[in-house]
């Protein structure tokens, strides 16, 4: 394995980061978009979410993206290989921050909305200033939970063509025929990033139960 | 965490669920297959052409670029062409699919013809000679010539033509006793010839063109004999996309008559191939 | 679109063979990656740093890389060193050492939370170590961790998609093998997606009944 090879995996770097980056950024307003529909119960498209975030759930991301891939342009809806990435991803994290979202709001106790409603609050201040920041603070491991997954889960993307860390790295170990030099160079670019996130969330997680302790 | 079960919920639901697959089913016979663009309308918008990943000698990446001789053949079409051309490069088994449901104008890659893929795609004049050989492992000396194959565990490309012609070969073995071993399909090549130096599979079977340039690059392996008849391989368009295809033609003759295609076809195969026919009826 | 899906019937035993291994390659990988976190948790939480050490770094390693990545490593890499398997078993192996190191966080976390009267009260009765653990630690911690093991489960079959790109015959496979012949993607990909969901709705189903079992105990 020489320089090219090793820059060939960083610039795999590049893709998974960013990708996973935009991936976690407009998948974290839509879940929570999700999760307000079904919690506020809206009729009919309550449902539809329902259905929409269990099949999500249900469906490997492989074949999420095979079908975003390959049969939107058979409908007549074109697409790329980074744009059916970027969509396969948002829809699949989406999912799961629904339900982070959504066990966060359930729980959520009704009588600080009542005290806030009581007071006049409108909805939308409601939702801003009382809401907002407690089920934020409440699903923040959950969400970042989902972060970790979502990067652990880009390798797949190879299947559309872009080429990650793990696709580079697989490449370089076909042409060589020595896998395991590429296959390190690529657990050396996981790992951190992964393990920075997983800490993230353990801190969180520890940072609450000592406020609620002494709350 | 509790997870929310569709199976418990009500008749709104049920409801619902059935409707939306109805939808869903609905959906793609309402709007119906895209169409394949003419030529006007590929001026206008430009060329869109599909390249695989890694595919040597015709399409590989090196260092960072896309090479090999369809890629060269690309980047004069893009000095003859009045109209821009924009190339997707993606696995080999999205890209014929691609083109018959009009996502891409055409596939720029070693297609080989064959009869059931006339009945969806169209092809210009033949790029190359590609008849189906196997290759083995140089230290193999099990094998040596096409009855050794028998009950062997042979690894192709999935959605491929020469997994589609493997019949044939399996006809060759049982001419002389033996039968067609386990087959293993591969998303592309370079995973499969792996397998083949790591012991897995004990042959593969690709064009003469490609084993080639393998066994120049690689030489752990050895090529061994024919195992089809006659096969060409040429770029794919659309089925009945008429203009599109006189388009290539043209400018397949024109590389022919200067030259150009003689030259690429000796820097990347190692030989040119002079007699290759117009036009190209398979058998299979 | 009717004659697209005409073509997926037809090649429905195709199909059905890779949901039939998509199915048991997710329950053997499962039922073994349970079984092989239950001795990775005790071990997790050992009073001595060597064994409570590498454990630790077991777990944190398979849940800090991707598990494409760790397929790939087993099926391309173990074989530079000597160890070379076909791909069911390098599926079936890296499918339950990954998952072994979640359900060992699973358990361990279970573990934690329960109480410990029963376990107090069960070794001042007498109960040997083998029944204790059958009788007065398994049952309520297997129902505590129900749901999570459940979760563990949806996540198993959707990690099975992967061994796509190493050649196993299961239901993605499928899927893509009857696409790439007949050209045919919506169709054979919606119907993968549509087995996938009822595989979760089964298992969502015996989580369920799991759940009732543990409320009816309460």
């Amino acid at each position: 394995m020489n320089g090219s090879d090793i820059a060939a995996i960083f610039q795999g770097a590049i893709m998974t980061v960013t990708l996973s980056f935009i991936g976690i950024l407009i998948g974290l307003p839509i879940g929570l978009g999700l999760a307000l529909i079904r919690w506020a119960n809206v009729p009919v498209v309550a449902r539809i979410v329902t259905l929409y975030v269990s099949m999500l759930r249900a469906t490997p991301l492989v074949t999420l993206l095979l079908l975003l891939f390959f049969a939107l342009p058979n409908i007549g809806v074109p697409i790329n290989p980074i744009s059916a990435a970027i969509l396969g991803l948002v829809m699949n994290t989406s999912a799961f921050n629904c339900e982070v979202w959504r066990s966060a709001l359930m729980n959520f106790p009704k009588d600080q909305y009542e005290a806030a409603q009581s007071v006049g609050m409108r909805a939308g201040q409601r939702f801003r200033r009382i809401v907002l920041p407690q089920i934020v603070r409440v699903s923040l491991p959950g969400l970042v939970n989902e972060m970790s997954l979502l990067i652990k889960v880009t390798p797949v993307l190879a299947v559309v063509g872009v080429v990650d860390i793990t696709r580079a790295a697989v490449r370089i170990g076909a042409q060589t025929y020595e896998p395991l030099p590429p296959f390190l160079v690529a657990i050396a670019l996981y790992a951190p990033i992964v393990f920075a996130l997983v800490s993230l969330q353990r801190w969180i997680e520890r940072r609450q139960t000592a406020a609620e302790a002494l709350a | 965490m509790k997870m929310h079960s569709i199976a418990h919920t009500n008749s709104l639901s049920r409801r619902l669920l059935l409707g939306s697959m109805a939808a869903l089913f609905a959906m793609p016979m309402m709007i119906g297959n895209a169409k394949a663009a003419g030529l006007e309308e590929i001026k206008k918008r430009g060329f869109i052409v599909a390249t695989e990943d890694d595919f040597r000698p015709f399409e590989f990446v090196k260092d960072g670029k896309p090479t090999g001789f369809d890629n060269e053949m690309i980047e004069d079409l893009r000095k003859y062409a009045p109209f821009e051309i924009k190339q997707e490069i993606l696995p080999w088994t999205g890209i014929l699919a691609g083109v018959s449901t009009g996502k891409y104008d055409a596939a720029i890659t070693a297609v080989i013809i064959t009869k059931e893929r006339k009945q969806s795609l169209d092809f210009t004049s033949p790029i190359a000679d590609a008849t189906h050989y196997y290759v083995k492992r140089k230290d193999d000396k099990s094998i040596s010539s096409i009855k050794d194959l028998s009950g062997k565990t042979v690894g192709v490309q999935a959605g491929s033509a020469l997994l589609g012609r493997l019949p044939e070969l399996g006809a060759m073995l049982e001419k002389q006793g033996g039968k067609l071993g386990k087959v293993v399909e591969y998303t592309s090549y370079p995973e499969a010839y792996q397998d083949l130096a790591l012991g897995r599979v004990d042959y593969v079977v690709n064009t003469v063109i490609n084993l080639q340039t393998l066994v120049a690059e690689k030489p752990i392996f050895e090529v061994g004999q024919a195992v089809s008849g006659q096969s060409y391989p040429a770029w794919a368009v659309a089925k009945d996309n008429k203009e599109l295809l006189a388009f290539l033609n043209d400018f397949i003759a024109k590389e022919k008559a200067s030259g150009r295609f003689a030259e690429l076809q000796k820097k990347w195969f190692g030989e040119a191939f002079p007699n290759l026919p117009v036009a190209f009826e398979p058998d299979f | 679109m009717i004659r697209d899906f005409g073509i997926v019937w037809s090649e429905r035993s195709l199909l059905l063979s890779g949901l039939a291994n998509t199915a048991i390659l997710s329950t053997l990988s499962a039922v073994a990656a349970l079984l092989l976190g239950f001795l990775v948790t005790p071990a997790l939480m050992s009073k001595r740093p060597f064994i409570s050490g590498t454990s630790r770094v077991f777990v944190d390693g398979m849940r800090c890389i991707p598990f494409l990545l760790f397929a790939y490593i087993v099926y391309y890499g173990l074989p530079s060193l000597g160890l070379r398997l076909d791909n069911w078993t390098s599926g079936l192996a890296a499918l339950t050492i990954y998952n072994a190191a979640y359900m060992a966080e699973i358990l361990r976390g279970a573990w934690v939370v329960q109480p410990r009267e029963p376990i107090e009260a069960g070794i001042a009765f007498g109960f040997s170590d083998f029944r204790l653990f059958r009788r007065i630690i398994l049952p309520p911690l297997l129902l505590s961790a129900g749901p999570v093991i459940g979760n563990q489960m949806i996540q198993i079959i959707k990690d099975s998609a992967f061994l796509t790109i190493i050649a196993l015959p299961e239901l993605t496979h499928a899927a893509s093998s009857i696409q790439s012949r007949h050209y045919i993607p919506f169709a054979a990909f919606i119907t993968a997606v549509f087995l996938y969901w009822g595989l979760c709705l089964v298992i969502e189903a015996g989580v369920s009944s799991i759940g009732r079992v543990a409320e009816a105990r309460r």
